[in-house]
């Protein structure tokens, strides 16, 4: 049977698809829009609200003062501070500036998206239904096992990152404008006589800042304080909260439309290449990095992307599990937004490290369950 | 682009795919899309999409303030988007609006070929599959395959099609006369002019995550002469021959009729 672009006509424009292939597409196409809508706007309003309402110190304040506890509690405030990894970078931008250490900033960057309540049930309603043999008379739902492993070794790779970037020099790490910013406030140059408030430096620990809530005007001060402020306007901070909500619902629902559109033909054999990805998916070894590098390209949200991945029916459990931790770490537009923050050489670092630890993580899981249902 | 216009544009996309959700839910379409857990969550979520789209759209001239400052440095806005407004709007709406206009609520033949449809049914008793389904006994199924009027013990194709990978499924209901239903499908490859495919699709969470399950059916004259997809109850004895590929779940057809199409297809925790 003729499929998919073997059925375009030579020479039109536009491509003349094959009935056949239209109705695939659609159908699939639609099912995992209807699946994956409601998530995102939960994602959306909440992240929306967050944006508008949560004072910005609200944060910082949250972790304690050691180094190591404070990335593993920046590695978990996804759980109560839910944001998605589209939001998450301006976020950790403005955290930096005020004095977070860059280990907790970007713990909670790459632990967030996936540590997070709405990621967490998003991936249990998509794993619903089929159970994962764990040996004679043993299974478990594929929705625990794929959501706690997703959140588990989200969680252990944001920390590691955590880790070994708290022992790397700041000027390694982030773009030199960031680093004056931060140095600046460090070594203020200018006269604070007329600001007359607490200043957010850099602690041993974690170097939250210690901002409180009270009105005054910025005369002379020129940067930023990190707490509440009332100019007038609460009365709109409503409206501001919605049209933050619409904004990150089309943002995300941008990227959500092109990985389904191309996710549909994928999965009803009408891309191109759609056989040679299923010729991989058996391959143990192949298996994740083909995920991991389609989640790249697909740039999908954290609190959707299980939608699709329990679409991709001939890939193994490990390599679905690859594709969901390392897609809201690292895909194309992280790699741009990352870019408003860190070196592109500790970017490139940063992406060969996770390819290569998910991918044996992902595959040294799958084989462990193989192992345990074949004994 | 101007920021009102940018609002009225994101607030009408809303609406559209409000518009959308709730139509699909509300004509009961859902159903050939979605398993049950998750249809209501479609008509919540086009109910929040038309309140978010229609607040933004009644608001879209007013001024509003974040109620933070942002600092010399921090450029961002809360409206501000990573790709341009108008192409955001298409990517929004233009698939979205083909979608809707090319389905037809169901794959193709070649789709549910590439979804197991003419797979050997030996080889798709895979071990996940088989261990989402209920484990089977002779008191189950004396229990829940109560004789029809003809004397056939009634049977969901799934039950049959997985009981081919389990030995003592085997033993304990080959040679059963049964009663199931399905679609019919030609079979290409059959050895035998009088064989077609009875399947149902394998849903867990939506259409693209289905699966075609078939079993083999043979008719022992003359085969129906009815269109491919055509749903049908049929009787017979049920066996498992290896026929070189491994054990396969095999309907000898003693009668069949047409039936009417179930409510919906089946899914992981029900209607197999």
């Amino acid at each position: 049977m003729r499929r998919g672009f073997d059925s375009l006509s030579p020479g039109t424009f536009p491509p003349d698809v094959s009935p056949d292939s239209r109705q695939d597409f659609a159908f699939a196409f639609l099912s995992i829009l209807f699946e994956g809508a409601p998530f995102i706007l939960l994602g959306t309003l909440i992240s929306g609200f967050i944006d508008i309402y949560l004072p910005a110190g609200t944060m910082d304040r949250l972790l304690p003062r050691r180094k190591f506890p404070a990335i593993l509690v920046a590695g978990l405030l996804g759980a109560i501070l839910p944001v998605c990894e589209c939001a998450v970078v301006p976020v950790i931008r403005r955290l930096v500036k005020k004095g977070l250490p860059v280990s907790c900033a970007l713990t909670y960057m790459l632990a967030a998206p996936i540590v997070n309540p709405i990621t967490a049930l998003s991936t249990w309603k998509a794993f619903k239904g089929p159970e994962i043999p764990f040996g004679e008379g043993v299974s478990y739902s594929a929705s625990l096992v794929m959501t706690a492993s997703r959140l588990g070794l989200g969680f252990l790779v944001a920390v590691l990152v955590g880790v070994v970037v708290a022992r790397i020099p700041m000027v390694k790490l982030l773009r030199q404008r960031l680093v004056d910013s931060i140095q600046k406030d460090d070594n203020p140059g200018h006269d604070h006589k007329d600001c007359g408030h607490d200043h957010h430096h850099h602690h041993e620990g974690c170097g939250h800042d210690h901002g409180h809530d009270h009105d005054h005007d910025h005369k002379g001060c020129g940067h930023d304080h990190g707490h509440h402020h009332h100019h007038g306007k609460d009365d709109n901070r409503l409206i501001a909260a919605f049209r933050s909500a619409m904004r990150d619902f089309v943002d995300v629902g941008v990227y959500f439309t092109i990985g389904i559109a191309i996710t549909a033909l994928f999965n009803t054999g009408i891309a191109p290449g759609a056989e040679w990805l299923d010729s991989l998916a058996k391959n143990n070894l192949v298996a994740p990095a083909a995920l991991m590098a389609l989640a790249f390209v697909l740039s999908l949200c954290s609190t959707s992307d299980a939608f699709i991945a329990a679409t991709l029916d001939k890939f193994t459990y490990g390599a679905k599990l690859a594709f969901l931790v390392f897609g809201p770490m690292l895909d194309v537009k992280l790699l741009f937004l990352y870019q408003t923050v860190l070196k592109k050489r500790f970017i490139l670092w940063l992406a060969l490290g996770l390819f290569v630890f998910i991918g044996a993580v992902s595959i040294a899981w799958q084989a462990a369950i193989f192992s345990l249902a074949n004994p | 682009m101007n920021p009102k216009l940018q609002r009225v544009l994101f607030s009408l996309a809303l609406l559209t795919w409000a518009g959308v959700l709730i139509y699909f839910y509300a004509t009961g379409r859902i159903a050939k899309y979605l398993a049950p857990d998750f249809r209501p969550l479609v008509m919540a979520g086009g109910l929040g999409l038309a309140v978010v789209g229609f607040f933004n759209l009644l608001t879209a001239t007013q001024e509003a303030s974040c109620g933070h400052d942002h600092g010399p440095d921090d450029t961002h806005d809360h409206e501000s988007l990573d790709v341009h407004p108008l192409a955001a709007f298409l990517i929004l709406l233009v698939p979205l609006c083909v979608g809707v206009a090319w389905t037809k609520d169901a794959f193709s033949l070649g789709s549910l070929t590439r979804k197991g449809l003419m797979d050997t049914p030996a080889d798709a008793s895979s071990l996940i599959l088989g261990a989402g389904m209920p484990q089977l006994t002779k008191e189950l199924i004396e229990k829940q395959h109560p004789k029809n009027a003809d004397g056939y013990h009634s049977f969901g194709l799934m039950e049959l099609f997985f009981s081919a990978g389990d030995p003592e499924m085997r033993e304990l209901v080959g040679g059963m006369q049964v009663e199931t239903e399905g679609r019919v499908i030609k079979d290409p490859d059959a050895p035998v002019p009088t064989q077609r495919r009875l399947y149902r699709l394998f849903i867990t969470c939506c259409a693209a995550d289905s699966r075609a399950i078939p079993i083999i059916v043979r008719f022992k004259d003359e085969v129906p002469q009815v269109a491919d997809n055509t749903w049908m109850k049929l009787t017979g004895t049920i066996r498992y021959p290896d026929e070189g590929e491994g054990f396969i779940p095999v309907l000898e057809v003693d009668h069949a009729a047409e039936a009417p199409p179930p409510p919906e297809e089946s899914f992981m925790r029900s209607n197999f």
